[in-house]
């Protein structure tokens, strides 16, 4: 019944127990320099639209946002499969999924919110019940269930069996929602990259900073991904010197008694 | 993983060890019952039931183009629909009070009374989805919503020649 796990028990100095490295602090450079840049495309360089004006601008938060989401996601659905897989059943691949389902939820509520904003500047509403944004407001609602179910206490193998099953259900979803705009009539527009067309109907230095969005976000979960799961490594290892600590007592306890 | 084992553990014998329960501290017993989570998951479950009976009631076939009223199921003239359609090249028509256009799509044309003036970026020559009833023929829409494409095209100064050669009469381009 312990929680032990050979990951976070062993003993480690405080110096590492820190969640950054060379690499993150390096990555952190990279990003805020992508994220320099994509502002400066995003919001000044690249073209208004001839339609949209200058709200196509939320675009390059927007897009980026989904996609990431569904990577996160994703990411989610195979590390819980390899934690079921691996009779080892590492702790590390459970931590590795809920961190990526936190950042996956982060993301999805950027591209609701920039994506509500632009809906109310282009389409004349914040909201509306069509399927992309029905199957997408589903799919926001599962991951936070999933999130929760991980919130809810007993061992760590406990947690880690109940969440990785419902993550592999849960990744489901996802053709769903990407699907929808071709599936059904739908007030949100088909993808203009990943859709069924063969050619782009976009404009040049718009892709291109649609595409470096998509880098500059990539980056930015990845970044979030090491330290978040790194800070879930040191959370379980609270809780096993907790026990630790319980055992100790009860042992000296039971010594004092003895005696 | 046995009582040996176990008591190996520990290292001591079962008898010495007491191991009837003892209090548990308020702290502890709070945290075996994880009512945040319970909370938020209850809250995921009855939002998720919404979001489902909305996905069945609204979502799929979120409206029909104008040439499938009264054709499709779903589309019967005389129920709330939501029909979508390009609006017409100088149809739109603005007394102060309520807006009036055509909608046209698969060759037949719908003429849209909408009470007010629509928001987003309503347009000549723009796909809409108009929220309403059609009565004696006419569409009387309460809500407008502005469908626009997946083509993204910059803006270009060199249009604004074009876009007068359009108002004086050429076709909407499809």
């Amino acid at each position: 019944m312990t929680t032990t796990d050979t990951n976070t028990s062993t003993n480690s100095s405080p110096r590492d127990r820190v969640t950054g490295t060379p690499f993150t602090r390096g990555l952190g450079v990279v990003i805020l320099a992508g994220m320099t840049l994509l502002i400066i495309l995003g919001i000044f360089v690249s073209p208004a639209d001839v339609n949209q004006g200058e709200s196509v601008r939320i675009m390059y938060a927007h897009v980026p946002g989904a996609w990431l989401a569904y990577l996160a996601f994703v990411v989610t659905g195979i590390s819980s499969a390899a934690y079921l897989w691996k009779r080892t059943r590492s702790l590390t691949w459970d931590r590795i999924a809920g961190a990526s389902a936190e950042v996956g939820v982060l993301f999805m509520g950027i591209s609701l919110v920039t994506g509500s904003l632009w809906g109310r500047i282009t389409w004349g509403t914040y909201w509306t019940w069509d399927a992309r944004l029905t199957t997408t407001a589903f799919l926001f609602v599962t991951y936070i269930g999933y999130l929760a179910v991980r919130g809810l206490g007993g061992t760590h193998q406990q947690r880690a069996r109940r969440s990785a099953v419902l993550a592999l259900l849960a990744v489901l979803e996802i053709p769903l929602v990407h699907f929808s705009v071709q599936l059904w009539n739908t007030l949100h527009q088909e993808a203009s990259v990943a859709g069924r067309g063969t050619d782009v109907e976009m404009d040049g230095l718009m892709l291109f900073t649609l595409f470096l969005g998509v880098a500059v976000f990539t980056l930015m979960y990845v970044w979030l991904l090491l330290h978040r799961q790194r800070s879930l490594a040191l959370d379980d290892m609270l809780d096993d010197s907790g026990l630790d600590n319980a055992l100790t007592a009860r042992r000296a306890e039971a010594q004092g008694v003895a005696r | 993983m046995n009582q040996i084992g176990n008591d190996d553990e520990i290292g001591t014998s079962a008898d010495s060890l007491d191991l009837s329960p003892r209090p548990v501290s308020a702290r502890q017993r709070r945290k075996r019952r994880p009512w945040p989570a319970i909370i938020v998951l209850l809250l995921v479950v009855v939002s998720g039931g919404v979001v489902l009976t909305k996905f069945l009631t609204s979502a799929i076939d979120y409206y029909c183009n104008v040439n499938e009223i009264g054709t499709k199921s779903g589309c019967e003239p005389g129920r709330r629909l939501r029909i979508q359609g390009v609006v017409d090249e100088g149809s739109v028509k603005n007394d102060g009070v309520n807006t009036k256009f055509d909608i046209s799509f698969g060759g037949e044309t719908l003429p849209v009374t909408y009470d007010g003036e629509p928001g987003g970026i309503f347009k000549e020559c723009i796909p809409v989805v108009v929220h309403g009833i059609l009565t004696d023929g006419i569409f009387l829409g309460d809500r407008v919503e502005v469908k626009h494409s997946n083509e993204y095209e910059a803006e270009n100064p060199d249009r604004v020649d074009d876009e007068a050669s359009t108002a004086e009469g050429t076709a909407c381009l499809q």
